[in-house]
């Protein structure tokens, strides 16, 4: 990481007033960070499960299982996939949930949800699956109506998490749960140091080769640093009204898995 | 995370293995059913569910209509004998929930039958696949019959020729009247040395 990433990282993390929120290491007008973002997935959608692979060396479908394990979903239970893009969580849940069970996939962006539909339908995956577009900061569900959540590498894009994660909380049935996965702070000096050289040398580039969008990756990283750590966004889901919230650490903490429950 | 990588591994596996079945394996009655297998061996538990004719593999249990707690040998065992009840009453197995499920998730494994030979000639071809499976056959032939030797030699050994190899106390005792031979050689040299001695000098 440059000396000026190194700055921006600590004074930017907590300096963004009611108007502004981060894009990145930058500051922009809440208003402009929905269109930025999605820019950013448009651009990115028809390679993102390549690049997805490729940026974690297949390790993403890993974590994904962890999560589906951790969410304890039974047949016939309702599930959000929330901004479940290309539908890796929603193939999983629709098998487990059954014909008596829903998943919602949602997004808050079309090509996502495009490129999502095309692969689930391709999977012969059709019978229990809705798609939506929607913004998780307002969710157009009814007050609880679902039995398990689940946003993966979804919520540090979402311009107020507070609001998203209230918005969830609304939407979950008492005894429903959600589950969080998304890039946090690795626990080890030496991890940290190498995964912070990967992200601003190796993956824009990366990103530059395959998707011919090297932007997008930077910003990708650079959103990975602004997301709060473990402790916080825990902190965050207690202060939404969750309940016996916990997170759990994947791969050294480059990943953790949040849950928190509405009772 | 090491879990969740046999998991995903075993999934590929079992349904890469039903669909290579020479005939279809219809999974209707299993469907949306699970049956979880905690093994001794392993700290985690295995959850086998169905859904539409695939198996899903998770680490979720509290979604299962039969639990199976045993041991990888008993695992074994059921698969060759369906011996289920005579395990559950020699303890090698418990069982809770609906005891047809575990049935007929043994009954599939015992009835699978792979013509491996036709799979590979899908691969490689004909010639080379025919080739590979005489070289396997001699392989497992010359492997069986080393075995077979081995076991011989072994029961020889023990039947036989352990009663005749030498003791430890024997070899001993037999140094030990090597050694006596031996002073005894010595002593007769001695004298020997002085009689010739005092011949001499007379």
């Amino acid at each position: 990481m440059s000396d000026q990433q190194q700055n921006q990282y600590p004074d930017t993390k907590n300096s963004t007033s009611d108007n502004t929120t981060h894009f990145g290491y930058k500051t922009i007008d809440k208003k402009d960070k929905v269109s930025m973002v999605a820019g950013v997935f448009h651009s990115v959608a028809k390679q993102y499960d390549v690049m997805n692979d490729l940026m974690s060396f297949g390790v993403h479908r890993l974590w994904k299982r962890f999560t589906i394990d951790a969410s304890g979903v039974r047949p016939g239970n309702k599930v959000l996939d929330l901004a479940g893009g290309t539908g890796d969580l929603t193939a999983k849940f629709s098998q487990l949930v059954g014909k008596n069970g829903k998943v919602v996939l949602a997004d808050i962006n079309s090509s996502m949800l495009n490129v999502g539909r095309d692969k689930l339908r391709d999977k012969g995956l059709v019978k229990n699956i809705n798609y939506v577009q929607a913004n998780a900061q307002y969710l157009p569900f009814e007050d609880n109506s679902f039995d398990i959540v689940t946003i993966a590498f979804g919520l540090r894009n979402v311009t107020d998490k507070d609001m998203a994660l209230r918005s969830i909380y609304r939407v979950l049935k008492p005894g429903g749960r959600l589950l969080v996965l998304e890039f946090s702070k690795p626990e080890y000096e030496l991890l940290n140091k190498a995964y912070d050289f990967y992200s601003f040398n190796i993956l824009p580039k990366i990103g530059e080769l395959v998707a011919k969008d090297g932007d997008s990756y930077q910003y990708l990283a650079e959103s990975i640093r602004m997301h709060p750590d473990q402790e916080t966004l825990k902190t965050m889901m207690n202060d939404a009204g969750f309940e016996q919230t916990s997170f759990k650490n994947l791969t050294g903490g480059v990943v953790a898995l949040h849950k928190g429950y509405k009772f | 995370m090491l879990q969740q990588a046999f998991f995903s591994s075993l999934e590929l596996l079992i349904n890469k293995t039903l669909s290579l079945n020479t005939t279809p394996i219809g999974l209707n009655k299993l469907e949306q059913k699970t049956l979880t297998i905690v093994l001794s061996e392993l700290n985690f538990p295995i959850s086998l569910s169905v859904n539409n004719n695939k198996v899903l593999v998770s680490g979720l249990t509290n979604r299962a209509d039969c639990t199976l707690k045993t041991s990888m040998q008993t695992l074994q065992e059921l698969k060759t004998n369906q011996q289920l009840t005579e395990l559950i009453k020699q303890d090698k197995l418990d069982l809770t929930g609906d005891i047809k499920i575990a049935q007929q998730f043994a009954s599939i494994a015992e009835n699978l039958n792979i013509d491996w030979q036709s799979e590979l000639a899908l691969h490689i071809g004909d010639v080379p696949t025919h080739k590979l499976m005489q070289l396997g056959k001699k392989v497992v032939n010359k492997l069986q019959f080393s075995a077979k030797q081995i076991q011989a030699d072994a029961s020889e050994y023990i039947v036989h020729e352990k009663r005749l190899v030498v003791t430890r106390s024997q070899i001993d005792h037999f140094n030990q009247q090597v050694d006596q031979v031996s002073k005894q050689v010595d002593e007769i040299t001695t004298r020997i040395n002085q009689l010739t001695k005092g011949l001499a000098n007379t």
